[in-house]
């Protein structure tokens, strides 16, 4: 049974979508424009009266790129290494957390501090440092290396996220299970983890899309063709004497589908999770 | 009842090794990708390197020294707290209220959230080419559109100062920095009951007092822990300032990150692009540390 | 989650045996990196790697093509990890031998394919006497102009400083739309910025016996030349950061009258919808000097990684095969660059009267002395002290605080 709205709520609603909308259309600015010089020629790009919208639009720019590169295999590699990276940085990341947030021990502070001590170099400042790593492990040029390297790079937001998760939810639950006779993993499987679900996605969120645009790292490890991910791989567009924006702009937002796939697929458990599971009281 | 049994009973010295357990598989990760390198680094900084990148002995504070006595070292030391400032707080902000905004049910937010999701689903390089590209004088999209809107007849010069451009480069940099806000922000949202926001409409409170008195004390945790990383990813950010402006003109748009990677890759002077990251690091140390001492000693009490 | 757990497993297995496959063989490797020129660099040589290996049974050819904007990165990553390519396809070559990392050329280059090279571009790549590196392209610089611009302007193609000045205010007067005159300062290619001025003027960045010059008279009052240029309004915008791209986009629209650039913008404007009517010319000299073109050479250097007979080998055929006449000449054509040696020369010029006279234009241009091994930081100081004239310093201060911290 639906109330019929007051005035306030009518408002209300009405200024909300409009400022999402506001917003929405402000975000997708410059995804229009990419979309718009993505449909041109290379020489109305850069016309004297550049239009907003392409005059004559050339759809043949994005079967251009399949032509020019193998999109579909740097997109295999994009999602091989978002994929395996998000999982490799989930089993270490998730009993960490749940060690930090449901166990005491000695050198936890430490631990914590470890972890966000390893963020504060930057990438590029590493390359040097992980390419040595890498040809120790015999890992450099491979797509197993860069998948160890981004859910290294990603350890941080996953424990410290996770762990404030955790910690959010009351161990009740966990302990009834206790005594129904699960043991510590089981109760973590069957019941921290469900609970956990809006974290959890989050998380999986932030590392498959660090993962999927990590750029300098690749570059340097990766040398050859056949495993390259699609930011690197791109870059076939971006030569000495001549920039080929029409593709690479196409090639980009080709690059973003998968990613939205994913983020669409998984985007539910944002919303149900902890509510559903019940932490009331 | 059998595994009850057998997990009291399991040793002392089992029982105190398990934490330990728990998190090693996280240690040796990081360990082995980040902190070996790590290692690598505070080794360039202390040497003598060749153009090349070789090691050639013990060098002292002597790459330190060279970087503190360039003249530029001092505006691109301010241009990084700069630039970390306004990035870090404007994209919280902004973030925060968008995560509000998002929060509510409405039809679309499904479409919505994943519309937020687009800044952060393009790679850096490429976003940051585009705002080029939007912002140019000459073909940009920005006075196109304006032109073709009949708001301007001539186009406009968005950056004629280095300021101006170092401005856009934070705007960008806040653009692509609020879904990542906004995300944690949500998270935790999710993760308040209805009930408390019943419970305090019943006692008569308003939108402002339930923002205050329950929303942000229960996102207050993994706020924090966003701003912390934030903070450190955006001091560290190199793709915006690198392809938008190089740092030109002459370092004024130069951020600590940009500036170590022209003396590294540039000017082959790799061992002072070491000491220049040291130098970063123990400022992001530093600043760390605050909050370690403050915020989460209290928080996990 | 334990079936994810397996799955996980097996992924991570899987991956680790496609890392790990391979290499079993007893063929010599041979690592190249090369840089990549343009959009059909990367296609061309996945053809060469296959023509290559099916000449030479034995050996397995790697060839690894980075984009100029990262290429530094890349090699420079490689070599503090002691894995340096064994052929490397880059501009740079003094640190790498100043480091004591290059063989010389004549240990690896055939008597026969030695003989092709023009001498003066080897001599480019000599430091103590010994050649270091061979010369695979080159392209030359020259004042491009658009026709239909000057002609409705009323004026003629300039070929003093003074007379460059006049033109750029008529054309300003005849349509303030249009930039009368192209400058990047850019940190892409500053240098070369710097480079047309001073050789225009006499100066330079060395003098004859190859001392440090940066200071000179000459530079200041190039420097000033055209710092005055961009303070009048007569330049595009932004020349800080707009690259060489930009103008040559803006050239090809009709935005941009005149530029100094490679040859490469003749073929390019040629590919555009409507191209516009463009000319070439010799870049204006000061009044007096004489006129100069800056040529820019690009490198193949072999690295000495202690390599065994068989792989020293295998690298001089990979340059015999690289350098055969026709191969060569239609790589070179198909990059739109100069041609290193005589005979591919003779080629290009034979197929095409432009490419004969950039051909001699090159033969004259004057080079960065990139043999010196202060050149990177030269290169970015002389950036720099542009850029900071750009701001309003004093150029006069900054090229002597420069020379200073150069020639110490």
């Amino acid at each position: 049974m639906k109330k019929a709205l007051t005035p306030k709520e009518i408002f209300s609603r009405t200024m909300l979508y409009l400022v999402v909308s506001l917003i929405c259309i402000f975000i997708l600015y410059p995804y229009f424009v990419m979309v718009c010089t993505s449909l041109k020629s290379r020489s109305e790009i850069f016309s004297m009266n550049s239009t907003v919208l392409p005059i004559k639009p050339m759809w043949e720019n994005f079967l251009e790129i399949w032509k020019r590169a193998p999109m579909g295999t740097y997109m295999l590699n994009s999602i091989l290494i978002a994929t395996g990276s998000s999982l490799i940085a989930m089993l270490c990341g998730i009993p960490a957390a749940y060690a930090l947030a449901r166990m005491k021990f000695k050198g936890q502070t430490a631990f914590l501090g470890f972890i966000i001590v390893s963020q504060m170099f930057a990438p590029v400042v590493l390359l040097i440092g992980i390419y040595k790593v890498m040809s120790t492990l015999h890992m450099s040029n491979s797509i197993i290396g860069l998948i160890f390297i981004n859910a290294a790079f990603n350890q941080a937001f996953t424990i410290w996220l996770l762990r404030g998760t955790f910690m959010s939810i009351s161990e009740e639950m966990e302990q009834a299970a206790k005594i129904d006779g699960c043991n510590r993993m089981q109760s973590m499987f069957k019941v921290l983890l469900p609970m956990a679900a809006p974290g959890i996605v989050t998380t999986l969120i932030f590392i498959f899309i660090n993962a999927w645009n990590e750029y300098t790292v690749a570059l340097c490890l990766i040398s050859t063709d056949t495993f390259k991910p699609l930011t690197v791989g791109i870059n076939i567009f971006n030569g000495y004497n001549i920039i080929e924006w029409q593709y690479l702009f196409a090639a980009s937002l080709f690059a973003i589908i998968p990613v939205l796939i994913m983020f669409m697929s998984i985007e539910k458990n944002l919303t149900s999770g902890l509510t559903a599971g019940g932490v009331k009281g | 009842m059998s595994k009850k049994t057998s997990a009291a009973n399991k040793s002392p010295l089992l029982r105190r090794a398990e934490p330990y357990l728990w998190i090693a598989p996280s240690i040796i990760l990081m360990t082995i990708f980040i902190i070996i390198p790590i290692f690598t680094v505070f080794r360039m900084a202390f040497s003598e390197v060749s153009k090349t990148g070789r090691i050639r002995g013990f060098a002292g504070f002597a790459n330190f020294l060279n970087v503190m006595d360039n003249p530029e070292f001092s505006k691109v030391l301010s241009n990084t707290v700069v630039w970390t400032i306004l990035v870090v707080v404007l994209s919280t902000v902004l973030g925060f209220i968008l995560a509000l905004l998002l929060n509510n049910k409405f039809k679309g937010r499904k479409i919505a959230r994943a519309i937020v999701v687009f800044p952060w689903a393009t790679t850096l390089v490429i976003q940051a080419s585009a705002w080029k590209f939007i912002i140019n004088k000459d073909y940009g999209a920005l006075n196109a559109l304006l032109k073709t809107m009949g708001l301007i007849q001539t186009n406009i010069d968005w950056t004629p100062t280095p300021e101006a451009f170092f401005a856009w480069e934070i705007a960008c940099g806040i653009f692509v920095t609020i879904p990542f806000v906004c995300f944690t922000v949500l998270s935790g949202l999710q993760s308040i009951d209805d009930s408390y926001y019943e419970a305090a409409t019943v006692d008569g409170a308003g939108y402002f007092q339930k923002l205050f008195n329950i929303t942000l004390p229960l996102v207050k945790n993994s706020l924090t822990v966003a701003t912390v990383l934030n903070i450190i990813y955006v001091f560290n950010s190199f793709p915006i300032v690198w392809t938008m402006t190089k740092g030109d003109p002459a370092y004024q748009t130069d951020t600590l990150v940009t500036y170590l990677y022209k003396l590294a890759f540039y000017n082959g002077k790799q061992g002072e692009a070491a000491a220049v990251s040291v130098i970063g690091f123990t400022i992001l140390l530093i600043c760390a540390s605050v909050y370690m001492v403050s915020t989460l000693k209290k928080g996990d009490e | 989650m334990k079936k994810i757990i397996a799955m996980l497993l097996v992924l991570v297995m899987a991956l680790g045996l496609v890392a790990c496959g391979g290499g079993s063989d007893e063929k010599v490797e041979l690592k190249v990196i090369a840089a990549q020129y343009g959009g059909k660099t990367a296609e061309w040589w996945v053809g060469f790697e296959k023509d290559f290996e099916a000449a030479n049974g034995n050996i397995d050819l790697v060839v690894d093509v980075v984009s100029w904007n990262d290429i530094y990165t890349v090699v420079n990553t490689r070599i503090s990890n002691n894995d340096a390519p064994d052929i490397l396809n880059i501009d740079v070559f003094a640190d790498y031998q100043a480091d004591g990392l290059l063989l010389p050329a004549e240990d690896y280059v055939s008597d026969e394919t030695y003989a092709k090279f023009y001498p003066a571009f080897l001599d480019q790549s000599v430091v103590d006497g010994t050649v270091w590196a061979i010369p695979d392209l080159a392209s030359a610089r020259a004042l491009y102009y658009n026709a239909d611009i000057l002609a409705a302007a009323g004026v003629e193609v300039p070929t003093t400083w003074a007379e460059l000045k006049d033109v750029c205010e008529a054309i300003k007067a005849y349509d303030a739309n249009i930039y009368p005159w192209g400058v990047d300062m850019t940190t892409d290619e500053g240098q070369a910025c710097f480079a047309y001025y001073a050789w225009t003027n006499g100066g330079g960045f060395v003098d004859a016996s190859g001392n440090w010059t940066l200071n000179s008279a000459e530079n200041v009052e190039a420097a000033n030349y055209i710092l005055g240029l961009v303070a009048d309004g007569l330049t595009n915008t932004n020349p800080a950061t707009e690259t060489r791209y930009d103008l040559q986009e803006m050239f090809a629209a009709g935005k941009l009258a005149m530029m100094i650039g490679p040859n490469q913008i003749s073929s390019y404007v040629a590919s555009t919808e409507n191209p516009i009517n463009f000319g070439i010319a010799s870049i204006p000299a000061n009044e007096g000097k004489s006129t100069s073109s800056v040529g820019v050479m690009d490198r193949f250097m072999v690295f000495d990684n202690e390599h065994s007979d068989a792989e020293m080998e295998a690298i001089t055929k990979f340059f015999d095969f690289f350098y055969e006449d026709k191969r060569y000449s239609d790589w070179v054509i198909m990059e739109d660059f100069l041609p290193a040696t005589s005979a591919g020369g003779q080629i290009m010029a034979e197929a095409d009267p432009a490419a004969a006279a950039w051909i001699e234009i090159v033969g004259s241009a004057q080079f960065y002395p990139a043999a010196k091994a202060e050149w990177a930081d030269v290169k970015q100081g002389v950036i720099n002290v542009l850029q900071q004239g750009l701001l309003g310093q004093d150029v006069q201060g900054l090229l002597d605080a420069l020379q200073a911290d150069i020639a110490g």
